[in-house]
C-alpha cells in the first residue's frame, strides 16, 4: 500500500465525483459499486431540474473520464462488509466481490451473448434498471452506458444453472470471456482514507400506512421512479408514456407529494427531491402529449435551489400544471377502466374534492442508505451518517472516513456532486497529513 | 364588516382539555378526507376545520360549530393523521371546549376542567352537601334486621331523587338553548312544520346512536350501547320506579323488576370492564389519551354501580350495617356524579349529540351548510 490509496464505497454521482477528483489529484482510487455498472440512480433519470437537461449528457462524460482515468479501479458488483481503523490508522476493508461468470479482462461489451441468450420474457427477470417495467434475460448489460461495460450472468435464472444445460453464450463469445466456474472472492483492501457515498433508498411503497394508495394492486399507481423510466427513452415503452393496465396513453395524471415523507410513521423527514423531481415529471408528460392534464397534489412547494422558483412558476404559467394543496388518503380504482379516483380536500379552498385520473404517480420518499459497516463502526445516528460538527456534514467523528452524497441526508444532483467534490478535498488532505506518519512507521 | 376577536392562548387551553399534539397539525387535509361524516354534511373540512379555528383563535367561530358533537370519536383521522396530531382527539378537546362554553353558570364546568384539583373540590363539595341532607332527613337505624327503608325513607330519596332530576333536566335545557343560540341562532328561513317533523332525530340518534355503527372500529358501538342502556335501565328502575325498589323487603331474585335490575348491571359491568381496559391499554385511538374529566367520569360511575351492587347484595343477605353504609355511599356518590357530569361535563353529551344532529340538519336546510 503506499500513502496515496483512497477508497470510494459508492458509484453514484457522488462518489464518482469524488473518485475522478481525487484520481486528478494523483491519488489511487478504488471505487466500490455494489450494482454491476456505477452510474447510480442518476443514470436512471431521464432528465434533470431545473434545466430539463439530459441526465445521460451530464453523467455519461463523467463515467468515461472514469473509464479512462488510469488512478481508478472499479470494483463493480461488489460489496464492502467490513471497514476497520488498524492501530497504524490505515483503514482495512474487506471486500466481498460477487461472481460475475463473465471475465471482465476478456469481455468487450459486444453483447453477443445478450443476443443469444434463450432465458428471455418469461423465462427472465425484472430488469432492475428499468425498475421492473420490463424483462432482461439472465445474461445481460444493465443499460447501454454501463461501466464497467460488460456482461454479468444472473444465476437465478440461467438455464445453464438452473437445468445445467444450454451455455449458448459461451459458445457465441468471441473472446471466451463467460466463465461458468466464477466464484465469490473477498478482496481485502488498506487505504488511506475512506469516501462512503452509498446514497439512498425508496421508502417502500407497500408500507402499510401507504397500503391505501393501492401501490402494487392497481396497475395504473406508479412510483415517480418508474414513472421515469417510462418518460425516458431509453426505457421499456421506448419513452411512450403507457398504462400498465391497457397500454393506452394517460390523458390525466395525477402527482402525489410526500408519499412516506414528512410522516412520522414511516419517515418524518422532507426528502427534498420530490417537489422539483414531480414537477420535472409534470412538464415532461406535458411535453410528450400536450394534451395531458397534470395535477400535483403537494404539501409545501419546497423551491429552494438555484432557478426552482422559475420552474415552479414555469410549470404554472408556461404548461398549465395544476397545484392544489391537500394530502389525499386512499386511492379508489374503478373495476372497468382500471381508472383511479382520488379523493382529498383542497386545503386553500376548504372543499372536499375527487379526480379521476388515468395515472397516479407517488412521488416516493427518500432515507439515505446506511451501509452495516457504518453502523459497526459507530457510525449511524437516527438513520444518518453521525458528524463531527453539524456545521460540517462530510466528516465523521472517525478521522479518513468522510461522507457524500444523499446518505448525508436527500439533496438534489448539484449538491452531491459539491459534496462528492469537497469529501476528495478531505480525504486528500487527510491522506497527505499522514504522509510523514507513514514514512516514519516504515 | 364584522371583526373577529382572537384569542391568542386558546392553543393553551386545548392543551390543558387534551389536544397535546395540536401544534403538530400542518394542515394536510388528511383528517378531512378520511372522515366518513365530512360528505354526508355537503363536504364539509370536517376536523381540519375545527383544528384551523383553535390554531387562528377564532373561538366566536368555534362556539357556532356543531362539528364537535358531529364526530363520533371514531379514530380513523388520527390514524392517517402523518404528523401525529391526532385530529379525533382535538375534536374531543373541542367538546371538553364546548361543554364549557354552553354552561349557562359560565364558572362551574370552567373550575372543573381547567382548574387543577378542581374535580377533586366539587366532589368534596357535594359530597358533603348530600351527606349532611342524609343526616338531616334519615330515618332510625334498626340494626336486628334490614330495614332499609325506615332508614332512608321512599319519600324523602324519591323527592330528592325527583328534585336533583328536574333542576338537573333544567340546566342541561338551558345549556342546549345556549347551544342553539350558538349555533343555530333563530328559525329565520325555516319553515315551522320541517322543524317538527326533524325532531324525530333527537331521540332516533338519542336512542340508537346509529351512527357510531358506521365507525370501522366496530366493538366500540356495541359496548357504547352497553353502557348507554345498561344507565338507561336503572334510571327507569331508580326513578319513575323508587316505590317498588326501595322498600324494607329485599329486592335483588325477590322482586320481579329486580330482573331488570340485574340486567342493567350486567350490561354496566361488561361495557365499563372494556372501556377501562382499553382505556388502560391505550391501544386504540378512541381510548389513546384520557383527560381527567374522562377518568372522574368512568370511575364514578364504576363506583356508583358497584356501591348499588353491593347494597343489593348486603340487602339480600341481611347485613343491616352494611347495607345502610353502602346505601348511603351509593347516594353520595350518585349525587356526585349526577350534579357534576349531567349540566357541567362529559355526560351531557348523551344531550348535546342527538341536538346537534337535529341543529346541523335545520342549518341545511336554512341552505348555508352546517357552518356558518
Amino acid at each position: 500500500m503506499s500513502i496515496g490509496e483512497v477508497l470510494v464505497i459508492g458509484g453514484g454521482i457522488a462518489g464518482i465525483q469524488a473518485a475522478i477528483d481525487l484520481a486528478d489529484m494523483g491519488f489511487k482510487v478504488y471505487l466500490v459499486e455494489r450494482k454491476p455498472s456505477i452510474g447510480g440512480r442518476m443514470a436512471q433519470l431521464d432528465k434533470t431540474f431545473p434545466t430539463l437537461d439530459c441526465a445521460s449528457c451530464i453523467l455519461a462524460p463523467k463515467m468515461a473520464e472514469v473509464a479512462r482515468n488510469p488512478n481508478i479501479e472499479i470494483i463493480s458488483n461488489a460489496d464492502v462488509i467490513s471497514l476497520v481503523r488498524e492501530k497504524s490508522g490505515v483503514f482495512k476493508a474487506t471486500i466481498k466481490k460477487y461472481p460475475r461468470y463473465v471475465d471482465e479482462a476478456k469481455c468487450t461489451g459486444c453483447k453477443a451473448c445478450v443476443e443469444k441468450c434463450p432465458a428471455k420474457d418469461k423465462l427472465g427477470a425484472p430488469d432492475e434498471f428499468n425498475e421492473g417495467l420490463s424483462m432482461r434475460k439472465a445474461v445481460y448489460i444493465p443499460f447501454p452506458q454501463a461501466l464497467p461495460l460488460k456482461a454479468i450472468i444472473d444465476p437465478n435464472i440461467c438455464l445453464y444453472f438452473k437445468l445445467k444445460s444450454c451455455r449458448l453464450c459461451e459458445k457465441v463469445c468471441p473472446t471466451g470471456a463467460i466463465n461458468f466456474n466464477d466464484i465469490e472472492k473477498i478482496i481485502n483492501l488498506y487505504v488511506n482514507a475512506v469516501i462512503v457515498a452509498t446514497g439512498y433508498k425508496f421508502v417502500d411503497p407497500r408500507h402499510p400506512a401507504l397500503s391505501l394508495y393501492g401501490y402494487g394492486k392497481y396497475p395504473n399507481v406508479y412510483t415517480n421512479i418508474e414513472f421515469e423510466r417510462l418518460l425516458d427513452a431509453r426505457g421499456p415503452t421506448g419513452g411512450v408514456l403507457l398504462r400498465r393496465s391497457d397500454k393506452r396513453h394517460p390523458k390525466r395524471i395525477v402527482f402525489i407529494q410526500c408519499v412516506g415523507s414528512r410522516d412520522y410513521r414511516i419517515n418524518p423527514y422532507c426528502s427534498a427531491y420530490c417537489c422539483m423531481a414531480s414537477i420535472k415529471q409534470a412538464i415532461l408528460a406535458k411535453e410528450h402529449d400536450p394534451e395531458v392534464d397534470t395535477v400535483i397534489l403537494y404539501m409545501d412547494i419546497r423551491a429552494f435551489g438555484k432557478g426552482f422558483q422559475e420552474f415552479y412558476e414555469r410549470a404554472i404559467e408556461e404548461f398549465k400544471i395544476k397545484f392544489i394543496r391537500g394530502r389525499p388518503v386512499k386511492i379508489i380504482e374503478d373495476d372497468k377502466t382500471k381508472n383511479l379516483i382520488v379523493a382529498y380536500e383542497d386545503t386553500l379552498k376548504g372543499t372536499i374534492e375527487k379526480i379521476e385520473a388515468d395515472m397516479v404517480v407517488l412521488a416516493l420518499g427518500i432515507v439515505p442508505n446506511t451501509p452495516a459497516f457504518l453502523a459497526d463502526l459507530g457510525l449511524i445516528e437516527d438513520g444518518r451518517p453521525k458528524t463531527l460538527d453539524p456545521q460540517d456534514p462530510i466528516a465523521t467523528p472517525i478521522e479518513g472516513i468522510y461522507v457524500a452524497g444523499m446518505i448525508t441526508g436527500p439533496k438534489d444532483i448539484p449538491d452531491s456532486v459539491a459534496q462528492g467534490s469537497a469529501a476528495a478535498v478531505r480525504a486528500a488532505t487527510y491522506a497527505i497529513s499522514r504522509r510523514e506518519v507513514v514514512a516514519y512507521a516504515r | 364588516m364584522r371583526s373577529i376577536r382572537v384569542n391568542p392562548n386558546l392553543m393553551t387551553i386545548f392543551e390543558m382539555l387534551g389536544a397535546s399534539s395540536i401544534r403538530k397539525c400542518f394542515d394536510c387535509g388528511a383528517c378531512t378526507v378520511t372522515c366518513p361524516f365530512s360528505e354526508e354534511y355537503g363536504g364539509e373540512p370536517f376536523p381540519r376545520r375545527i383544528i384551523k379555528y383553535v390554531k387562528l383563535g377564532v373561538e366566536d367561530k368555534l362556539v357556532a360549530s356543531l362539528e364537535p358533537w358531529l364526530c363520533y370519536h371514531c379514530g380513523d383521522c388520527s390514524d392517517s393523521c402523518p404528523k401525529g396530531a391526532d385530529p379525533s382527539e382535538i375534536l374531543a378537546a373541542a367538546r371538553r371546549y364546548l361543554i364549557i362554553k354552553y354552561d349557562f353558570t359560565g364558572r362551574v364546568s370552567r373550575f372543573l376542567h381547567l382548574t387543577n384539583y378542581g374535580w377533586l373540590i366539587g366532589i368534596l363539595i357535594l359530597a358533603t352537601i348530600t351527606l349532611l341532607i342524609g343526616l338531616i332527613f334519615r330515618g332510625p337505624i334498626i340494626s336486628d334486621r334490614t330495614m332499609l327503608e325506615t332508614f332512608a325513607p321512599v319519600i324523602v330519596v324519591d323527592t330528592a331523587g325527583l328534585i336533583v332530576f328536574a333542576v338537573l333536566a333544567i340546566f342541561v335545557l338551558l345549556n342546549v338553548y345556549r347551544m342553539y343560540k350558538f349555533t343555530v341562532g333563530s328559525l329565520k328561513g325555516i319553515p315551522l312544520s320541517i322543524a317538527v317533523k326533524e325532531l324525530v332525530e333527537i331521540p332516533k340518534h338519542f336512542l340508537t346512536q346509529v351512527k357510531l355503527s358506521r365507525c370501522s372500529f366496530r366493538s366500540f358501538y356495541f359496548i357504547h350501547l352497553m353502557i348507554f342502556y345498561g344507565y338507561a335501565l336503572s334510571f327507569i328502575l331508580f326513578v319513575p320506579l323508587l316505590r317498588f325498589t326501595l322498600t324494607n323487603e329485599p329486592f335483588l331474585f325477590k322482586h320481579p323488576l329486580s330482573i331488570l335490575g340485574i340486567i342493567s348491571t350486567i350490561l354496566f359491568l361488561i361495557g365499563l370492564f372494556y372501556i377501562i381496559r382499553g382505556r388502560l391499554e391505550k391501544k386504540h385511538h378512541v381510548w389513546k389519551y384520557s383527560h381527567t374529566s374522562d377518568w372522574v367520569y368512568i370511575w364514578l360511575l364504576a363506583l356508583v354501580v358497584v356501591s348499588g351492587i353491593l347494597t343489593g347484595i348486603f340487602r339480600t343477605l341481611d347485613y343491616p350495617l352494611p347495607t345502610y353504609i353502602m346505601f348511603a355511599l351509593h347516594i353520595i356518590l350518585a349525587a356526585c356524579f349526577l350534579v357534576l357530569m349531567v349540566p357541567f361535563s362529559k355526560w351531557s353529551h348523551l344531550a348535546y349529540r342527538p341536538f346537534a344532529i337535529y341543529f346541523a340538519r335545520l342549518k341545511m336546510i336554512k341552505g348555508s351548510g352546517v357552518h356558518v
